[in-house]
């Protein structure tokens, strides 16, 4: 019996267990890459619209930050712009599809204690983590094959269809092995994939340094190696070897851990927390900051990271919609302010909806605890039904407030920065804010379902889609005035390019305090659900 | 004084599912009183309405001599509560729960708090998500016994916990009830209510089948004899009051209802008795009694501890 035995057996084991997964994640990602390749000869049709496109890019620090390096500038053609808007969202993708596959089949067994059922039978020691890196890494290659053949299916230069197809996949692959070892680190899954995902961040923003700086801190990353294959204009085949190097290297190096250690047991010592809790966590608006502060802090810096990205390009887009008639269309509908404001009005109203998105979050949260039979040893104390409804949704409208303020600064910090005055700052800020009380009645959306509706409270979302489809489409599919009137976006002045009128906000926020009053009363009187 | 927890025909339904139906529970000031039933009798659901978590569809309920759905936050200063199925919070440590459940409820006595952590032997340092079911159990019933609470309300506490740590559990009721504190236990372990029990309420499929003192119980019901003797035993088997004899080797078992205990002891003695025991009825035995044709049935089989509320034993 070698250390691989029933390789095959668990493999075929992974693929019948995941098969649903692994489908959903790569169906989604290679069709959204490749929607994205296909819009893009419609948006840049003219060689003239591809140098404008190279030409803005390199310019802008942000862009590079949130994209890549940009090379091959000096000859430009359609697919630098693809390896531009497709490559790193693609390449992010696949790291958490490998991150979360590969934790899933290798530490969270292991923890379940299943694993112990496993490899009590005839299985070698290296073959669950060697199948699990096998059939995700087959998962990475199905997507590389998949969307070479459909960028080639769309006429871009097959050399670089492979190349770039090829940096997707790899960058998958090395962090299906940072995935492995990392399981070999913690005892706990939600450990693992908080070392993985964190290697992911720091390998995102080495790289983002790095290609700002141009000073190959990139090599540093492994997403920067995926970078620098330079798809579509001087390939560099060495790096993928590079990169599959890394993926054997790191699963060797996942084997030689796992001989160091106990089956269940980490290399890292399990961590020990406080025996006695604060003061302020005892209480029930502190202890749902408690729950969820970790949350609201990824909504409020994700936020701030899109306002930024947002204000970084607004100076460039008269630029950009001189060059795009497809973006003209978009914008020049609208008569009066500058098309830079109508482009931050937009982005303004684009991350109100993200802001609503964690206040539905955040307000569901009462619907989790219900579920999972946690509120009920507080609910069986003294703390009123009222109390604890309370402060979750003072946690959901303090938490999307503040992640309309990151917002709103990130992007009137940048746009500030780009164009050299500080005013944005406020002036955006205050955009946003005019935008609150839609984002509260989207909270008390989530309550009402949560109060009235329990056994279905995840429908509160489908707010989100409602406002999401009527603030885009509406005028695109002329949808009739009541129908976009019932997005409570829709009464709320687009700042900066509409003029603040008090009135309509002030309305949907009287809607929203009615929409949270009435769910935490229809939850006062209604059982509590058991699991 | 007034009962501590008064229940008369409770009704409670979940669609076409009755629950409840009928089930009538009495808890004096001071005792320790049972709540026995097999899996889906209703035990769970009483308790939650009890606790104002769900509303009673007919009946009448008073907690404190009060309404426990009206004065839910006032009622439940005087309680604890100890739920069967103990969730918690998977990334706060066991310790912090406890100061959580104890100061929501105005604070706990931290020297019972320790003594209670060392004697049940928990780890409070660790994050609730590596505990097992048992060490779960252990946060809740130490935030639970380290309070002042007037009544605590135990819903199968002891399913997660092994024999050693279920002797811990026992000492520390018998300690709270010489405080004066009112217990109801709701469990499927017989040996438990036995050992620690004052009075019992036995349910089955929604209502009370039996409720009083362990002692009043078996006043009804039979003893278990076993004898070897030097004559065989002919003709015990047609005596009045003689039930289910069997004989095996030179040994012979049999229940006999207590009117006619005297009459049957006197003649085993004329028989020349070589060994002899006698036990009262144990409580599995009254459950056999009461569930009889539950048995082989999977819910009616003591043991298991997975009670589902909302989903009753039809």
């Amino acid at each position: 019996m070698t250390t691989l035995t029933g390789f095959g057996r668990i493999a075929r084991f992974i693929l019948r267990r995941d098969r649903v997964r692994l489908m959903v994640w790569v169906v989604a990602i290679t069709l959204i890459t490749l929607a994205s390749a296909a819009s893009l000869p419609a948006v840049y049709p003219t060689q003239r619209s591809v140098e404008g496109y190279v030409q803005l890019f390199g310019d802008n620090p942000a862009l590079i930050a949130f994209a890549g390096p940009g090379y091959g500038f000096d000859d430009p053609n359609l697919g630098l712009v693809l390896v531009n808007e497709t490559q790193l969202n693609a390449m992010i993708a696949l790291a958490l599809m490998s991150i979360f596959l590969v934790t899933r089949n290798t530490r969270a067994e292991e923890e379940s204690e299943r694993a112990d059922l496993v490899r009590a039978s005839v299985v070698g020691r290296h073959a669950p983590a060697a199948s699990a890196a096998t059939v995700i890494g087959g998962a990475n290659l199905l997507v590389g094959l998949l969307c070479a053949l459909g960028f080639i299916a769309l006429d871009y230069e097959v050399t670089g269809s492979l190349a770039l197809a090829g940096s997707l996949t790899c960058a998958g692959l090395v962090f299906a092995g940072i995935a492995a070892v990392a399981a070999q680190l913690t005892s706990t899954g939600r450990a693992a994939l908080g070392i993985a995902s964190s290697v992911l961040g720091v390998a995102f923003a080495v790289r983002a340094i790095g290609d700002v700086a141009g000073n190959g801190l990139s090599w540093l990353s492994p997403i920067g190696w995926a970078q620098a294959t330079q798809a579509y204009a001087d390939e560099r085949w060495w790096v993928l070897g590079l990169c599959l190097a890394a993926f054997i290297g790191l699963l060797q190096g996942a084997f030689w851990l796992s001989t160091r250690r106990d089956l269940g047991a980490g290399i890292l010592p399990q961590r020990l927390g406080s025996a006695h809790a604060d003061r302020w966590m005892t209480r029930p608006v502190g202890f749902a900051f408690r729950l969820q502060r970790g949350a609201l802090l990824g909504w409020a810096v994700a936020l701030f990271l899109m306002g930024f990205l947002y204000g970084s390009i607004a100076n460039d887009i008269e630029q950009l919609i001189e060059e795009n008639a497809f973006a003209a269309e978009m914008f020049s509908a609208q008569g009066g302010a500058s098309l830079t404001d109508q482009f931050l009005a937009v982005a303004v109203a684009q991350l109100a909806l993200v802001a609503g998105a964690c206040g539905i979050a955040t307000a569901l949260r009462l619907a989790t605890e219900e579920a999972a039979g946690r509120a009920e040893p507080i609910l069986a104390g003294p703390t009123p039904r009222s109390t604890w409804v309370g402060s979750h949704v003072v946690m959901a409208a303090a938490g999307s407030l503040v992640a309309l303020v990151a917002a709103g600064f990130g992007a009137g910090l940048s746009y500030a920065l780009v164009i050299g005055d500080p005013g944005q700052i406020p002036r955006l800020i205050g955009s946003a804010l005019v935008t609150y009380p839609a984002v509260l009645v989207l909270t008390g959306v989530a309550v009402i379902f949560f109060g009235a509706f329990p056994s279905i409270a995840g429908a509160a979302w489908a707010a989100l889609a409602v406002a999401f489809v009527t603030g885009y489409f509406g005028d695109l599919f002329k949808f009739p005035d009541w129908v976009r009137r019932i997005s409570p976006f829709e009464h709320i002045p687009g700042l900066p390019a509409e003029d603040l009128a008090f009135l309509p906000p002030l309305l949907v926020a009287i809607v929203a305090a009615a929409l949270i009053a009435f769910g935490a009363r229809a939850f006062r009187v209604r059982d509590l659900r058991a699991d | 004084m007034p009962p501590v927890i008064a229940c008369s025909g409770l009704v409670k339904t979940f669609g076409p599912v009755r629950a409840l139906d009928g089930l009538d529970l009495e808890v004096e000031t001071g005792e320790v009183h049972g709540f026995v039933g097999p899996n889906g009798a209703g035990k769970t659901v009483t308790t939650r309405i009890i606790l104002g978590l769900l509303r009673r569809d007919g009946g009448e309920v008073t907690l404190f001599g009060a309404d426990p759905w009206e004065d839910a936050v006032e009622l439940h200063r005087r309680l604890a509560y100890v739920p069967g199925d103990t969730n918690l919070w998977p990334t706060l440590t066991g310790g912090q729960i406890i100061d959580l459940l104890g100061e929501l409820r105005g604070g706990l006595d931290q020297t019972r708090r320790q003594r209670l952590i060392e004697r049940f032997d928990l780890d409070p340092r660790k994050k609730a998500r590596t505990y097992s079911k048992g060490n779960r159990q252990k946060v809740a019933l130490v935030a639970a016994l380290a309070s002042d609470a007037e009544l605590l309300v135990l819903d199968e506490p002891t399913s997660g916990l092994d024999p050693l740590m279920e002797a811990v559990f026992q000492d520390f009721i018998l300690t709270t009830k010489a405080e004066g504190r009112t217990v109801l236990l709701s469990s499927h372990i017989l040996a438990e209510v036995e050992k620690i029990c004052d009075r019992v309420t036995i349910i089955r499929q929604g209502r009370t089948v039996q409720s009083g003192t362990l002692a009043e119980m078996r006043h009804l019901t039979r003893t278990t004899i076993s004898a070897q003797t030097q004559q065989s035993p002919d003709g015990l088997a047609s005596m009045s009051g003689v039930h289910d004899l069997r004989t095996e080797g030179d040994t012979v078992t049999f229940d006999v209802d207590t009117e006619h205990l005297d009459a049957v002891v006197q003649r085993l003695a004329a028989l020349g008795v070589r060994s002899l025991t006698s036990h009262p009825p144990t409580l599995e035995e009254l459950f056999l009694r009461h569930y009889g044709d539950a048995l082989g049935n999977d819910e009616g089989a003591p043991g298991s501890d997975d009670e589902s509320a909302t989903r009753p034993a039809s």
